[in-house]
């Protein structure tokens, strides 16, 4: 089994349950974590890796995860850094990752898609000239689901 | 008087105009606009009221434009405009004022007091007045060609990423399309998923649209600042793309002042009438809606509320267009009281939220929004500015309000059947 | 000078003197304004039923809804004197034999016990709006001496005129004398200070119902 497209990776993704999909979730935003310096950010990838966590500790580190996301904005008429900038979408997968889950959404997808931003700002900051997050979303997804 | 200061007064008396001096003579201090200016009510300071920001200008009019001030100055009954009166009025000027256009609408003798603080910015500006951040803003554009400092590879990474996302190509320099899609600075850096909207409600309206490499971006600092200079060399980029590209239509973005600066204020800054229109991304969904071009499925089914941004509705005149477009997906859609014509600034527009000092005053002014929030208590908010949802963001964050803000474009678009796999219907969320 | 004597001046020379000046100040501050022009606004136009400068000019009159409850005193205040002074000067039997005399116009007037009743409310009015000032931080923080002032230039005649008709504290003919005056000042200082609105209201409401009903924005 491969997955070779969006369209089956969203599919796939969508199947778990909110605990597998918040692991899953958590190795994407793992990729780029080194994006981001906030310690809110890693409380939010160390509690998402754990399987055990409850509602109340989710909650906790979902706000944090969340400030983080509004507070790294780069406002109108603000110099825009996109090292920085790349720190807010790794923090908006973070909060997409720990957000306590509601039926029908797709956190995974969401982490996964926040990431990809992530890694864009590399390549907008002239950084990084490529990037292929998706293939190596496919493969955590692939290698999550073969265990 | 320093050299800077002799500028900042001789480009005021060249901004004073007959509204103007109609204005100054009619204003009685009744005090009403201060009720409608946020920045008043929220704090109940008397400095914050609208009129009283206007003060140097006003006796800049009074002693260069009428006999009597004249008389008063030469026997010194009033005194000049000073640097530190010009530094003291910035906070006023700037910070304390988003140029939401309420007090206009107020005023019982008719003074558009907006149309004059515009006005002053442009000597604040020139007189060395204005605010660092904003300075900035006006320094990259001049230097880098973005007030943001963002450059081509940038826009073109974000493309590709949507390109990816959304399985639909991005266009970029197609001469003859229909619509000139312009992005403003926050949809680039904070909000690339605008893009994919827009392709995804093109792709299915059947319309033909491009970005211009050099053109992506409408955001005005010059407007913001008060630099007309400035402001001009920012439309006329846009100018330049959309005749290149022989465009029909130029699309500002969800954002207010790009659209004031490119809709109302592009042509008086260029000295000449577009050969293109320039409709906000809201008209032209709203034109779609209207010509059976936008087909939505499923329904949001959460309780949302609008916030209509000030340049888009009391500003720009575009109210119902948003409203309808809400009804076509919400199902649960209610007003915040004083919605729609007469609507409460987010507290960042007009450049103050790129001023850092003024954060502590823009927290203030929130509680309007936050009173307005609590009254008709949404799951989530819906917008149609960039800038208005990072400060709302901001606002709700620091209020501890747990409101999630979504744009209205992008919202639509998430209701337009996938076009990759058409059978799949939209979800929809917040059951 | 004898009463008789002061009457006659504020009648005759001091009336030319008064009227004089006010046309004159007129005719200038509204030149001295209006002459500045305006730029043309290059803008593509958004034609949208009820933005307009005339439409402006009419619906300013009315308090935008929400408006009237944050600022009960500003409103009713300003409406009862606004349309007192209006009745007054214009509907008291006396003012309309005057205007006869002046201009040979003339309209029938009001039963002078209404009148007298709206001078009282008006009066009244006027020295509520006056405390309002006081009181308001706001309004306080905004006035100067102008303010003051003019408001004084306002209340003078209504409050020597109606003590003339009652025949209190002077005889009839000083008080009337200084009523007669105390217009003069009135009109004297009209072009010159906030006054002034009683004309530029029009042009002001005008241009802000154009410019905004360009945009398609019915203001």
């Amino acid at each position: 089994m491969t997955i070779t497209n969006d369209q089956e990776f969203k599919a796939r993704l969508g199947e778990l349950s909110a605990v597998q999909q918040r692991q899953v979730a958590a190795r994407f935003l793992h990729r780029v974590f080194s994006l981001s310096n906030d310690v809110r950010v890693k409380a939010a990838l160390d509690m998402a890796m754990r399987p055990d966590i409850s509602d109340a500790e989710l909650s906790v580190v979902s706000q944090a995860a969340n400030t983080a996301r509004v507070e790294s904005y780069t406002q109108c008429g603000k110099e825009t850094d996109w090292a920085t900038q790349a720190g807010h979408f790794v923090a908006k997968a973070a909060a997409s990752c720990v957000r306590p889950t509601t039926e029908g959404q797709n956190l995974a997808w969401d982490t996964a898609m926040q990431v990809r931003v992530a890694r864009t700002c590399g390549v907008a900051s002239g950084d990084v000239t490529d990037y292929r997050e998706a293939e190596a979303q496919y493969a955590i997804l692939e290698d999550f689901l073969s265990k | 008087m320093s050299a800077s200061l002799e500028k900042g007064v001789r480009v005021l008396k060249e901004m004073i105009d007959a509204p103007m001096a109609s204005y100054f003579s009619s204003c009685v201090h009744c005090g009403l606009c201060a009720e409608a200016c946020l920045f008043y009510t929220e704090t109940g300071d008397p400095k914050y009221t609208p009129i009283h920001k206007l003060e140097p200008l006003r006796r800049i009019y009074e002693q260069e434009y009428t006999v009597l001030g004249r008389l008063k100055k030469l026997i010194g009954l009033s005194k000049a405009v000073t640097d530190a009166e010009l530094d003291e009025w910035r906070e006023l000027v700037y910070n304390s004022c988003t140029l939401c256009g309420r007090c206009s609408v107020v005023c019982p003798v008719g003074n558009d007091i907006v149309y004059m603080v515009r006005k002053f910015r442009e000597g604040m500006s020139a007189s060395g007045n204005a605010p660092i951040g904003l300075k900035g803003a006006t320094n990259r554009t001049v230097t880098i060609g973005s007030p943001m400092g963002i450059k081509l590879p940038a826009v073109k990474a974000q493309m590709k990423h949507v390109e990816a996302d959304y399985g639909l190509p991005i266009p970029l320099d197609v001469e003859g399309a229909e619509y000139l899609v312009m992005l403003s600075s926050m949809e680039i850096i904070n909000f690339p998923e605008y893009l994919g909207a827009i392709a995804k409600i093109m792709h299915q309206a059947g319309k033909t649209w491009t970005l211009c490499s050099t053109s992506f971006e409408a955001t005005n600092a010059g407007m913001q600042i008060g630099n007309s200079d400035l402001a001009r060399v920012i439309v006329s980029r846009i100018v330049e793309g959309a005749e290149k590209l022989k465009v029909k239509t130029v699309i500002s973005p969800e954002c207010g002042h790009a659209y004031t600066a490119l809709r109302w204020e592009g042509p008086n800054l260029v000295g000449r009438s577009f050969s293109f229109k320039v409709r906000h991304i809201i008209e032209v969904l709203g034109e779609f809606q209207e010509q059976g071009l936008l087909k939505t499925e499923g329904f949001e089914t959460d309780r949302l509320t609008f916030h209509d941004p000030c340049q888009l509705a009391r500003r720009g005149g575009v109210i119902q267009q948003q409203r309808n477009l809400m009804n076509m997906v919400a199902k649960n859609f209610v007003e915040m009281p004083d919605a729609g014509f007469m609507n409460w600034c987010c507290g960042g527009g007009g450049g103050a939220s790129a001023i850092e000092e003024g954060e502590e005053l823009r927290l203030e002014a929130f509680k309007k929004k936050k009173a307005q929030l609590e009254t008709v208590k949404p799951d989530r908010l819906v917008t149609a500015c960039a800038n208005c949802r990072i400060v709302m963001e901001e606002g709700l964050e620091h209020y501890r309000m747990d409101i999630p803000i979504v744009g209205l474009t992008e919202m639509l678009a998430e209701h337009i059947p996938d076009p990759t796999s058409a059978a799949v219907p939209a979800k929809s969320k917040g059951d | 000078m004898s009463e008789m004597q002061f009457l006659t001046w504020v009648r005759g020379p001091g009336l030319d003197l008064a009227i004089g000046i006010f046309l004159l100040g007129v005719f200038w501050r509204l030149f001295e304004i209006y002459s500045l022009g305006r730029k043309k606004d290059l803008s593509e136009s958004r034609q949208v039923a009820g933005a307009s400068g005339m439409n402006t000019v009419f619906r300013r009159s009315l308090p935008v809804p929400g408006m009237l409850k944050t600022s009960p005193i500003t409103y009713v205040g300003g409406y009862i004197f606004h349309i007192g002074l209006a009745v007054i000067v214009f509907l008291f039997a006396p003012h309309i034999k005057f205007i006869q005399s002046l201009l040979g116009l003339s309209w029938p007037g009001l039963p002078s016990q209404l009148v007298d009743l709206m001078t009282v409310v008006t009066l009244a009015a006027m020295l509520v709006v006056l405390a309002d000032r006081i009181n308001k931080p706001v309004k306080r923080y905004l006035s100067r001496f102008e303010d003051w002032f003019t408001w004084a230039l306002t209340f003078m005649p209504l409050l020597s005129g109606w003590m003339a008709v009652h025949h209190l504290l002077l005889p009839y003919t000083t008080m009337l004398a200084l009523h007669i005056l105390t217009v003069e000042l009135l009109l004297i200082f009209l072009p010159f200070t906030k006054l002034f609105h009683a004309f530029t209201v029009f042009g002001s409401r005008w241009y802000n119902g154009t410019v905004n009903g360009h945009k398609g924005v019915a203001v």
